[in-house]
């Protein structure tokens, strides 16, 4: 009987089934096409971290060897440990460990280390891939936002979707309350009754979702396969895999089936409370049960105000889930935009800002040291080359007696104010820019005696010092005599020049940095150590010579200005600029050169030769150069070259990309906060004839009502949006906080005209719906919507 | 003095084969301060004749003329501005707006208007149908009694030319339907008012003080009561 009647309602009610089966549809569609975009993004994002950071959970540094990974592995959360033997040297081992669950990681590596008899600082994590897995680790100081945003921003849209099945099941019951009633006086029970209406929801649904879970995949794969042929033809881009996770489906089609199943059960349960009297006279009616008024609405608009405000609230309930929806889907839309906005301010203040006057073009010429370099006079004299430096970077420690801080430092507390891990007492190590402490902690000492190397004579002082790390950049003797002519220091000289400057962390954050300087200027030597797990870059050299404890080399000035270099240097650290030949003569003792030598090239300007000019530069010249430099270099060496202009370029189309993929995803959310409004308003009213028929009845005008309706329009619409705003403000202030952004940048940049189009467009929806719908009531025959049918 | 006149009002539901002639040539006179039920079995048309007085719905042809006004022609806006102020409308089921108390379903008409109410006449109303202490409450926390008095007085409130009043008691008991049969012979008796009763409750229209009764779209008989 029952099958006979939902299929019979079906047929008969083509409108309330399609519209059903279209949600049902629509949503389980952009469920699971956002959901796979999602867990692709996650899987690149994964992948690519490992590319940049390696594929380890976390990692110990140590005296580290077969027997040590055996111990390892004896833990039982311990998936794998293998011996990284890139980063282990001279006794020093790197063991990389993956583990079972990840999210025990931090209590699990202390007792790894302990368990080896190495201290905590010996353990390092991978933070950013374990951020990728929701695992925080505590003492990691960078926000890593981006992904619990993402991921709020996915849920958020989820419910959004669920909750458009429901609404449309929802419009659909409710004006069947009538009818169930009428079943139920005839003697049909509310399991009964409950019964037909899931087999009823199952019979419109399961075919929707069920295809549009697999067109969301279908569609899915596609996306991911055009955007990967895009990445992939981007310099350094890689190409992404589809990848698919049975999981995720499931979940998709149970959490839509539950949905359907739940909305279908809730007029069942309503049923159930009314007696079926109630249920055939006056279900579906719009109801207070407590005297409320619209104060502000009828101030504002008078009696029609108050009508609409009453009417509104009598419909809370139902239009709870339209709001919630609606205040989701407007949510998601301006948080992306917002967090767009933010992660492009932040891209250009970390890259393109500091770097613009630095270069022209970059090689790096791979695997080789820079005194074995020999090309340097060739690209020297190249015809557009308006300036060269070849260097090479190396890490040291030095040891800093407290004496020579600058007075400007000490007046912040000193080096321990700045640096938080440097305790008062000074027994762990300065850290480096990374956040790992050195691994040297056992001769790291503040109040230590500095202790001296036998080919410098001890010095007469006895005073504490500090060890920082120290970051060497070797440059090719005419490119530092190039440099000292810029300071004013006779060229010639062996010595080092210090870039007198520390981040005052304690006044500016990172974004904003400001710098103070780092020692006296009256600072004339410096004492650099060897950073222990480096091998020194000369093998040869005798053992007593590179277990030397320090190089005191004449420092020949201290600046704040650097030589223009695409560089980043490491916070805190004492960064010495310093020539080649002075390098060979120490680098026995120190070691810690890295692998890589770079070429900075700037080229000839066409005449000009002001940096604000810049600009002019033409791609063609800037090919040709890189071209030339390459040809100079010549083919025996390993080499990777970049131009900035090709660079800028290459970045304006990821950027392009990019935008493209978050515009499709805000339209995506815009469609759906769109559709949702549509669908709503024509449902919420469809079920009031009866109602806009009594006021008529009692003589409010054809006009009053209009004008109820766009008040009503005006509440339903502005409501969300002003939570939204309200929530996204909220929202924003936070990241602002966590990205250290001044609030005014992002003010200036504000996604003001995306976010009031999308306002816009969501007011003319409502309004058409309104439109629409209103059309059909006042058009609709008075006389039969106030004869009332249903005890006839 | 006239109050209502019906010229030859046709009333014809839908078109071609399945047309229905829901009155056919209805022509009636009612003067003012008169007490007319018209009766009628189920589908005799008395209804949609009412709903044509209270222009909620428009004769096919014929003219329809209250308190002088032709309002067989009236647009949907000056049909609303003429039933809230010269035609109170009282139906079967109340039809009292449920997000509003009482007090504000009884001044609505005026309210429209943005009139001020005359409180000495709403008092009088108020307290004459028994509801003064109900004011503050809303429709659903009345019984159904107590709904139709406030539905006659938010009919009486504009002083209408024309009171109509569809199956009134319809959904009553019958002590509460006399009640509201005594309230409406009260507001005819003491404030003059013209009211028009359609009921198929003989008791009922013997009340009335002429009786009009419809057959087929027709009437068949029209006497006045002693």
């Amino acid at each position: 009987m029952w099958k006979n009647y939902s299929l019979d309602y079906a047929k008969n009610n083509k409108n309330g089934s399609l519209s059903i089966m279209a949600a049902s549809f629509i949503a389980a569609l952009f469920l699971s096409l956002l959901c796979s975009l999602f867990y692709n993004f996650w899987l690149d994002n994964i992948e690519g971290t490992k590319r940049e950071d390696g594929d380890w959970h976390g990692r110990i540094t140590g005296d580290i060897n077969e027997e040590a990974l055996k111990t390892i592995r004896c833990f039982a959360n311990v998936e794998k440990a293998k011996i990284n033997t890139d980063l282990s040297r001279n006794g020093q081992g790197v063991a990389d460990i993956h583990f079972h669950n990840k999210r025990t990681i931090a209590q699990d590596m202390p007792l790894i280390a302990e368990a080896l008899g190495l201290t905590e600082s010996s353990v390092t994590y991978n933070y950013q891939l374990l951020s990728l897995y929701f695992i925080r680790i505590p003492g990691d100081d960078k926000p890593r936002l981006i992904l619990p945003a993402y991921l709020a921003i996915v849920t958020l849209v989820c419910i959004s979707l669920i909750l458009i099945i429901h609404n449309s099941f929802a419009v659909s019951m409710n004006s069947r309350i009538h009818q169930f009633g009428i079943f139920s006086s005839i003697g049909a029970t509310p399991a009964q009754i409950r019964a037909a209406l899931v087999q009823e929801a199952l019979l419109l649904s399961l075919v929707p979702i069920l295809a549009g879970l697999l067109l969301g995949l279908a569609l899915g794969f596609g996306i991911v396969g055009i955007m990967s042929a895009a990445v992939a033809k981007l310099p350094g881009g890689r190409p992404m895999d589809f990848g698919f996770h049975p999981l995720i489906l499931a979940g998709i089609l149970l959490l839509s089936l539950l949905t359907v199943l739940i909305s279908a059960y809730l007029p069942a349960r309503k049923l159930s409370r009314l007696s079926p009297l109630e249920a055939i006279r006056g279900a579906g009616e719009l109801q207070l049960n407590r005297k409320k008024r619209s104060c502000l609405l009828s101030a504002l608009f008078g009696m029609e105000g108050e009508l609409a405000g009453a009417a509104l609230k009598a419909q809370k309930k139902a239009l709870r889930t339209t709001s919630l929806s609606l205040t989701l889907a407007f949510l998601g839309f301006m948080l992306m935009q917002c967090f767009f906005t933010l992660s492009g301010i932040s891209t250009d203040h970390t890259y393109f800002e500091r770097y613009q006057n630095a270069w022209d073009v970059m090689v790096t010429v791979k695997d080789m040291a820079i005194e074995d370099f020999e090309p340097s006079e060739d690209i020297r004299h190249l015809s557009g080359c308006r300036s060269a430096v070849i260097y090479q970077k190396a890490e040291a420690a030095c040891l800093l007696p407290a004496d020579v801080q600058s007075p400007e430092l000490l007046s912040l507390g000193g080096l321990e104010a700045l640096i938080p891990s440097l305790s008062a007492s000074g027994q762990t190590a300065p850290q480096s820019a990374s956040g790992q402490a050195a691994p040297q902690s056992d001769s790291v000492l503040s109040g230590q005696t500095a202790r001296q190397t036998d080919s410098i004579p001890p010095s007469p002082r006895s005073v504490p010092c500090y060890r920082v790390n120290a970051s060497l950049v070797i440059m090719d003797d005419d490119s530092f005599d190039e440099y000292c002519g810029q300071l004013g220091i006779a060229p010639g000289q062996k010595g080092t020049v210090l870039l007198n400057r520390i981040w005052d962390s304690l006044n500016s954050n990172f974004r904003y940095a400001e710098y103070i300087p780092y020692v006296a200027e009256s600072m004339d030597s410096i004492t650099l150590q060897r950073i222990a797990d480096t091998p020194s870059a000369d093998a040869s050299a005798p053992e007593s010579e590179r277990q030397a404890d320090g190089t005191e080399i004449p420092v020949l000035a201290c600046t704040q200005d650097a030589p223009a270099l695409r560089e980043e240097y490491e916070d805190y650290a004492l960064v010495n600029f310093l020539p080649l030949s002075l390098w060979k003569e120490i680098k026995g003792r120190l070691g810690g050169a890295e692998k890589d030598v770079y070429v900075r090239l700037l080229s000839v300007n066409e005449g000009q030769t002001s940096p604000d000019l810049r600009e002019s530069i033409s791609p063609e010249a800037l090919d040709a150069l890189e071209k030339d430099v390459l040809s100079a270099i010549g083919a025996d060496y390993a080499l990777e070259s970049e131009n900035r202009i090709q660079e800028r370029i290459t970045n304006e189309k990821m950027i392009d990309g990019y935008e493209l993929v978050l515009g499709g995803f805000c339209v995506f959310l815009a469609v759906i906060g769109i559709a949702h409004v549509f669908s709503n308003t024509l449902g919420f009213l469809h079920q009031r004839k009866r109602e806009f028929a009594r006021y008529q009845s009692v003589g409010l005008t054809p006009e009053g009502i209009r004008k109820m309706f766009c008040i009503e329009a005006l509440v339903i619409a502005g409501k969300p949006v002003m939570v939204s705003l309200l929530l996204t403000a909220v929202a924003t202030a936070f990241m602002i906080k966590a990205s250290y952004l001044a609030p005014i940048e992002f003010i200036a940049k504000a996604p003001v005209i995306p976010i009031l189009l999308f306002v816009l467009t969501v007011f003319g929806f409502v309004a058409l719906a309104y439109y629409l719908g209103g059309r059909k009531i006042l058009r609709g025959e008075l006389a039969e919507a106030l004869r009332d049918d249903r005890m006839m | 003095m006239e109050i209502l006149k019906c010229e030859g009002v046709k009333k014809i539901y839908g078109s071609g084969g399945s047309q229905v002639t829901a009155l056919s040539e209805i022509n009636l006179s009612v003067e003012k301060g008169e007490f007319v039920a018209i009766v009628g079995a189920s589908g005799s048309g008395k209804s949609t004749l009412l709903h044509i007085l209270g222009t909620v719905d428009k004769p096919s042809s014929g003219k329809v003329f209250i308190d002088g006004v032709d309002i067989s022609t009236f647009s949907r806006t000056q049909a609303a501005v003429f039933r809230r102020r010269k035609l109170g409308l009282v139906y079967q089921f109340y039809n009292l707006i449920p997000t509003l108390t009482i007090r504000k379903n009884i001044l609505m008409p005026l309210l429209l208007d943005k009139k001020k109410p005359n409180q000495e006449y709403f008092e009088q109303v108020v307290s004459s149908l028994g509801i003064a202490d109900r004011l503050d409450a809303l429709p659903n926390q009345l019984s159904g009694g107590q709904q139709q008095r406030a539905a006659i007085a938010r009919s009486l409130i504009y002083r209408p030319a024309l009171l109509l009043a569809d199956e009134p008691t319809g959904n009553l008991d019958r002590k509460n339907s006399s009640e509201i049969i005594d309230m409406l012979k009260l507001s005819n008796r003491s404030l003059n008012q013209t009211i028009l009763l359609i009921t198929h409750d003989e008791k009922v229209a013997l009340e009335a003080d002429r009786i009009v009764t419809i057959e087929d779209g027709r009437i068949i008989s029209d006497r006045k009561r002693g």
